[in-house]
């Protein structure tokens, strides 16, 4: 049988973002791959260099829209380790509440998206209705349904109110039951097994071999959770379970990503529990030194790395990072082939591609 | 046979052309309503269909530089001729009578593969990779819908055909007939399973969710039609809501034609009432309540349950004649 390409991307119906990959079929059956970057390079790490330190901030949030939280909040970790600032416990707390409650929802819409990609829309409207309930919480307590702007240089910018913790937990609650419908469905429903189970395999040798990050490495057994490997902000203090599953497969990651919802869940109860009491940010505007550093955190999609160099001045020296997509996107090359072209877009969307965040 | 004034009526206003088009539309557009309603969306107004044909047909043609263009050009006017004539060989029973010849079943079988066959065609004269995977795939849906289509077919043609003396009776308008005069097939136990395999049939010859996959849009862009704009999709779109009235129409007239009454307008609504029914049970349930499955799945699906069901039917019909 005669081999050709398929072109998925660079503008595709079941990519959010473009994406350029060529795909070598036989009859249905993909044998190889090839992946074109860099379609939405925009400069920003060139940009980040030319910006002060207070612009970065607000310059980060916008590298990417699902994790968006991630990187200002990594960023700050990284000054702060630089600056030795020591921030107060109460704004430790709020940085990680922020994080999992953007967990929650990236980790919706990627769910979401396998639904719509295996074509149950109504499984998919189903989803988006329930991530309103996590976009309707935004949007209340940190006044947007996207950037939360919650991180600055010492803290972070906003405080929860008796009220507003009320409110939490009320919405935490709303969340819950729709929640462990949803992941009844994804495990059992018989149009999602056949389309999920046994697509896209990832051994756990190769993914150790490939270095994959977050929910592509727990799908296939490996843990490598910041959160419990490297604990910051206030995760050490918190009880953290990661959600490990052994099949390998789409199925496995989408039950992941489901399980690391419940989590969050529980550890944004936890911290609501302990909030200590205390100022949310330093109160004085911090020097920043010449040093270097580097702070990671566990993004929704993996371990997300930044580094930061500064010579004393307010404009950083050079500022890096390193994405979980980048990672992941590779190890693309041992889930594909074996499968059939229907499960392309699906195994493209188990790994929760960001391609914002990977070519900036 | 009537005369050419009437044939040519039957051919361009009812109940082929004018008023199968205006119906497949409007089922299209309670289709996607009742979607959108159980997604809990507020949906597209019911003449959303019409107005999103008028605006494709002011849209500019675009022909891919490595098209075949006589083959891309005939594919769609293909799929809609051979719509266009089944409709007529459809009786209403009360209403309309069809073209009373002893074949026309067969000639509709024939006919209902033809806008599959348009599709290949076009798919693949469009010279891309989408229109070739989708090419494969709808060759591959044709042959395991078409099975359990016509074991139904003739189960129903022995019937009709042993109970009235001969063998198998391959006219619709005597199949009608023979169901006027002895009660709807609908109501014989041994022409369930045939019933249920024919509804199967539907959304897969239809292509909706969960057989909706050589137009996969996740998966392969709408695949065949994926190069066509403007007034050639257009009648594509014309075609797969000619399709439903003669799919669904076929269905009333194998199981269900009885009328009810004298009167003709009444008639025509009763039969609309099963037409809505139909479309409700075999495709707008099924198309919200599932995800799509791949075509190998697709192909074992149909080779199992609905062909095992409609040789139920015919081994129950041989047996108690």
């Amino acid at each position: 049988m005669s081999t050709y390409t398929i072109p998925v991307g660079p503008l595709h119906v079941a990519l959010e973002e473009p994406m350029y990959f060529q795909v070598q079929v036989e009859g249905e059956t993909i044998v190889g791959l090839e992946i074109t970057a860099g379609h939405v390079h925009r400069g920003l790490e060139y940009l980040a260099m030319k910006r002060n330190i207070y612009q970065n901030l607000t310059l980060l949030e916008r590298l990417c829209s699902l994790c968006s939280n991630n990187h200002p909040f990594t960023y700050c970790m990284a000054l702060e380790k630089i600056a030795g600032i020591k921030i107060p416990e109460r704004a430790e707390y709020l940085r990680v509440i922020a994080d999992e409650i953007k967990r929650i929802a990236s980790n919706l819409f990627n769910i979401a998206m396998l639904a719509h990609i295996i074509g149950f829309d109504s499984l998919f409207m189903h989803v988006m209705e329930v991530r309103e309930i996590v976009q309707d919480t935004k949007e209340t307590i940190y006044g947007n349904r996207m950037d939360l702007a919650a991180n600055c240089i010492g803290g972070v910018k906003y405080d929860l109110s008796d009220e507003k913790i009320k409110y939490l937990i009320k919405q935490l609650d709303k969340l819950k039951k729709p929640l462990e419908e949803i992941i009844d469905i994804y495990m059992n429903n018989k149009f999602v097994r056949a389309r999920t189970e046994g697509v896209g395999i990832l051994p756990k040798d190769e993914a150790l071999r490939y270095g994959v990050v977050g929910p592509v490495a727990r799908g296939s057994g490996v843990n490598n959770d910041v959160r419990v490997k490297s604990p910051y902000a206030a995760y050490d203090r918190l009880k953290v379970n990661v959600p490990l599953e052994t099949g390998c497969d789409v199925r496995a990651r989408a039950i992941v990503r489901l399980r690391e919802i419940q989590e969050a869940i529980n550890i944004i109860q936890q911290c609501l529990k302990d909030l200590p009491d205390g100022p949310t940010c330093i109160d004085y505007l911090p020097e920043i030194p010449a040093g270097e550093a580097v702070a990671k955190s566990e993004a929704p999609r993996g371990e997300l790395i930044y580094y930061l160099r500064t010579n004393g001045s307010d404009i950083p020296e050079r500022i890096k990072w390193r994405v979980p997509t980048y990672m992941n996107w590779e190890a693309l090359k041992v889930m594909m082939p074996g499968n059939k072209v229907a499960d392309i877009p699906l195994i493209i969307n188990s790994i929760d591609p960001c391609i914002s965040c990977t070519e900036r | 046979m009537t005369d050419i004034g009437h044939l040519i009526f039957n051919l361009l206003i009812f109940p082929g052309g004018l008023f199968a088009i205006v119906l497949g539309l409007l089922l299209m557009g309670i289709d996607r309503k009742i979607v959108a309603r159980f997604q809990r969306r507020v949906g597209p107004p019911l003449y959303q269909p019409f107005i999103d044909l008028v605006k494709l047909t002011r849209k500019e043609i675009i022909v891919p530089e490595t098209a075949h263009l006589q083959a891309f050009r005939l594919a769609p006017l293909l799929g809609f001729a051979g719509m266009i004539v089944a409709v007529i060989l459809i009786p209403i029973a009360g209403v309309y009578q069809g073209l009373e010849f002893s074949g026309d079943l067969l000639v509709l079988l024939y006919l209902l593969s033809l806008p599959a066959i348009a599709l290949m065609i076009g798919g693949s004269a469009s010279s891309s990779p989408f229109g070739a995977v989708g090419f494969s795939r709808e060759m591959v849906m044709m042959m395991s819908y078409e099975l359990p289509l016509l074991l139904v077919l003739l189960t129903v043609a022995l019937k009709v055909g042993l109970k009235t003396g001969g063998i198998a009776t391959f006219s619709l308008s005597k199949i009608v007939g023979f169901q006027l005069e002895n009660g709807a097939l609908l109501f014989d136990y041994t022409m369930l399973p045939a019933l249920v395999a024919f509804l199967i049939f539907i959304p897969g010859t239809m292509g909706v969710v969960p057989f909706d996959i050589p137009e996969a849009e996740t998966e392969i862009v709408e695949g065949p039609i994926l190069e066509y704009s403007g007034s050639w999709l257009a009648l594509f779109k014309l075609t797969n809501a000619l399709k439903m009235v003669v799919v669904l129409g076929l269905a009333v007239a194998l199981f269900f034609p009885t009328p009810l009454g004298e009167n003709t307008m009444l008639n025509l609504l009763w039969y609309f009432l099963k037409y809505l029914i139909l479309l409700v049970i075999s495709i707008t349930i099924v198309r919200t309540s599932t995800g799509r499955i791949r075509i190998d799945q697709a192909f074992k699906f149909y080779l199992k349950y609905p062909t095992a069901l409609a040789l139920i039917s015919l081994v129950l019909t041989l047996v108690k004649g």
